[in-house]
């Protein structure tokens, strides 16, 4: 009975991780440009396809590298193209235009890769499953908790102790003093953008052996990260992550406790947490 | 000044009285769809222009939040679907007369739009719109997962009797007529949005849209006018849901979508939101150019995604506020000459 709630725990553990890694992109582009992404989960999207393209030709790990490779590339392009010229205007333009991309990305992997759901294999190394208190669990699912630890890890030692990272910090707090102090908010404003859409196409194709791929999957990994970065409050990491893990145990523990409520859990723990605090319960720091 | 004549609580606003014009506009819009089922011969106009109207009263209300609170909504289509499923699950299930589950398909979202209103109007700006838009989704999920109540994906045809407030139920299924009965409703919406913006509460509201925190200073509450102008516009939707649920006689899942709200936003964003009328005017041509795109082009998705960031960017005002903005200069060119 132990084991088998430690593996349900773990599973958890596996979707929580996704989760931080797609909502930390979305946070790290709300603390330097003050705006929300809506195009997020489309990169995401486009991620996983990447991901599945290169794989089928040149295998499962270059597919993950190149689809991180090729969103960044279109993370610093986004950057450049929408979020720095609209910089002065209301976020909601911002907002607005980034959904109007949302359906052209959609329609961009309906063109290219087609309207059938596709599958990735697992890669083989990684296709059985380790014991783990003589309960047997899949070994990919482990790759994904740990790539999820990397990810953190990796992210919060940049942000503490690199220069760059310290810009992050000081810009997420005031943009403008920042830039006054003769940081160049913009060079800085591309690279984070270009790192959280790299960690939207990881996470896409680290996503793409468990989910079937389609131009849609986008939409619900977006609304969750959309509750894991309020619940965390908005450009917090460290409320993301404890959101993000959180959501992941709820979401999974429900699905077998309470299959039918469990996809309302989020949403209503969402609510309780606004009502607490409506800024989240980290406030709005990263 | 002494102590005494000191006032210190808020003044009310006077409100500026209704013009005769306004009142000759909506006589005329009336007026207008009556006559227009007598002049448009073909039936399948008259369908795609009762959608586009019923698709307007939707966008109505997602640009009356705009326009009052500067809020972007990306759920309005959980206040329509909860209307259209309160309709059909009422009468599906014989729990009250038709007559009554009309009035509760209206109310019952209105009323959920308010208290959920009181938690998400407190949440600032682009935080707001993630949040509507989680909050339509966990109306979507639960349309589909609660199969005994809502028959989950496949969703259901409603059972509507035959007579309704003693009119025959075809008044509501055919096109001709259902076409003006949407129209005359919606020239009624916005005829009571444009007296509401004027009343004290929508200067109220307009005034907490430019500063909160100055509003709250003075000595106004200013969640509460919030909640109840987010309750209004999903008033609307509900108005639109019931419209749609009475045309189409069926409801399923699609009807509670996040697609269906995107639409709603871009119908608004296209006619723009700081007219009462521009997300109508947006929704006729949306329609008109969904339609369109069908015949010529697979890509609408893309061409609408690309209308509405070139419209986001270069028409801040959209296609009405433009237009407004035109006549204006015009007729100031005209009077200068």
């Amino acid at each position: 009975m132990a084991n088998a709630l430690l593996i349900q725990i773990l599973n958890g553990l596996v979707y929580g991780g996704l989760l931080f890694i797609v909502s930390v992109g979305l946070v790290l582009i709300f603390g330097l440009r003050r705006v929300v992404n809506f195009a997020h989960g489309s990169l995401f999207m486009i991620g996983a396809y990447v991901g599945f393209s290169i794989a089928t030709v040149a295998g499962f790990w270059a597919g993950l590298v190149g689809a991180a490779v090729v969103l960044a590339v279109a993370g610093a392009l986004l950057d450049v193209t929408v979020f720095r010229p609209l910089r002065r205007q209301d976020p909601i333009t911002t907002v607005l235009v980034t959904f109007g991309l949302l359906l052209i990305l959609e329609d961009l992997a309906h063109t290219v890769w087609g309207k059938e759901t596709r599958s990735l294999p697992l890669p083989e190394m990684l296709s059985g499953s380790v014991d783990i208190l003589g309960e047997p669990f899949p070994a990919y699912r482990l790759l994904v908790i740990a790539v999820a630890a990397a990810v953190g890890i990796g992210l919060a030692l940049w942000l503490r102790f690199s220069r760059v990272g310290l810009f992050v910090r000081a810009s997420s707090v005031d943009p403008v003093t920042t830039a006054v102090q003769g940081v160049n908010t913009d060079r800085v404003s591309a690279l984070v953008v270009a790192v959280g859409t790299a960690l939207a196409g990881l996470s896409g194709t680290i996503a793409a052996p468990l989910l079937a791929l389609s131009p849609s999957m986008g939409g619900s990994i977006l609304i969750e990260s959309f509750i894991v970065v309020v619940v965390g409050g908005l450009g917090s990491f460290s409320g993301a992550l404890i959101a993000a893990l959180a959501i992941g145990q709820i979401h999974n523990l429900g699905i077998i406790y309470v299959p039918w409520a469990a996809t309302m859990i989020p949403f209503l723990l969402m609510v309780a947490v606004l009502v607490w605090r409506p800024t989240g319960f980290a406030g709005s720091h990263v | 000044m002494s102590r005494a004549t000191m006032n210190l609580a808020p003044t009310r606003v006077a409100a500026p009285r209704l013009s005769h014009l306004s009142w000759l506009l909506l006589a005329v819009a009336l007026a207008a769809g009556f006559g227009l089922p007598g002049v448009v011969a073909s039936v399948l106009v008259l369908t795609l222009l009762t959608q586009a109207v019923i698709g307007g009263m939707l966008a109505v209300g997602v640009g009356f939040l705009m326009r009052q609170n500067g809020v972007v909504s990306f759920g309005h289509a959980a206040w329509y679907g909860v209307s259209a499923y309160c309709l059909g699950l009422l009468l599906r299930h014989e729990v009250v007369p038709a007559e009554l589950a009309l009035l509760l398909a209206l109310g019952v979202p209105t009323l959920m739009a308010f208290l959920l209103g009181l938690v998400i109007v407190r949440v600032p700006g682009v935080a707001f719109s993630m949040l509507t838009l989680a909050v339509g989704q966990a109306f979507h999920e639960f349309s589909m997962k609660a199969q005994g109540l809502t028959n989950g994906d496949d969703g259901f045809a409603i059972p509507l009797p035959d007579s309704l407030f003693g009119l025959p139920i075809s008044v509501v299924q055919q096109p001709e007529t259902m076409f003006v009965l949407c129209w005359s409703l919606l020239a009624l919406v916005i005829f009571g949005l444009y007296v509401t913006v004027r009343s004290p509460f929508g200067r109220l509201t307009e005034a907490i849209r430019e500063n909160e925190e100055r509003a709250r200073f003075i000595g106004y509450k200013t969640v509460l006018p919030r909640a109840a102008t987010y309750a209004i516009s999903a008033f609307v939707a509900a108005l639109a849901g019931l419209l749609f649920a009475l045309y189409n006689g069926f409801v399923s899942p699609e009807v509670l979508h996040w697609s269906l709200s995107g639409s709603a936003l871009i119908m608004a964003v296209i006619g723009g939101s700081r007219l009462l009328w521009g997300p109508a005017l947006g929704a006729v041509i949306f329609f008109f150019l969904k339609d369109l795109a069908g015949n010529l082009t697979e890509h609408w998705p893309a061409m609408i995604g690309v209308t509405v960031i070139v419209v986001t960017v270069l028409m801040p005002a959209g296609i009405a506020g433009t237009l407004a903005e035109l006549f204006g200069r015009l007729r100031k060119a005209g009077g200068g000459a």
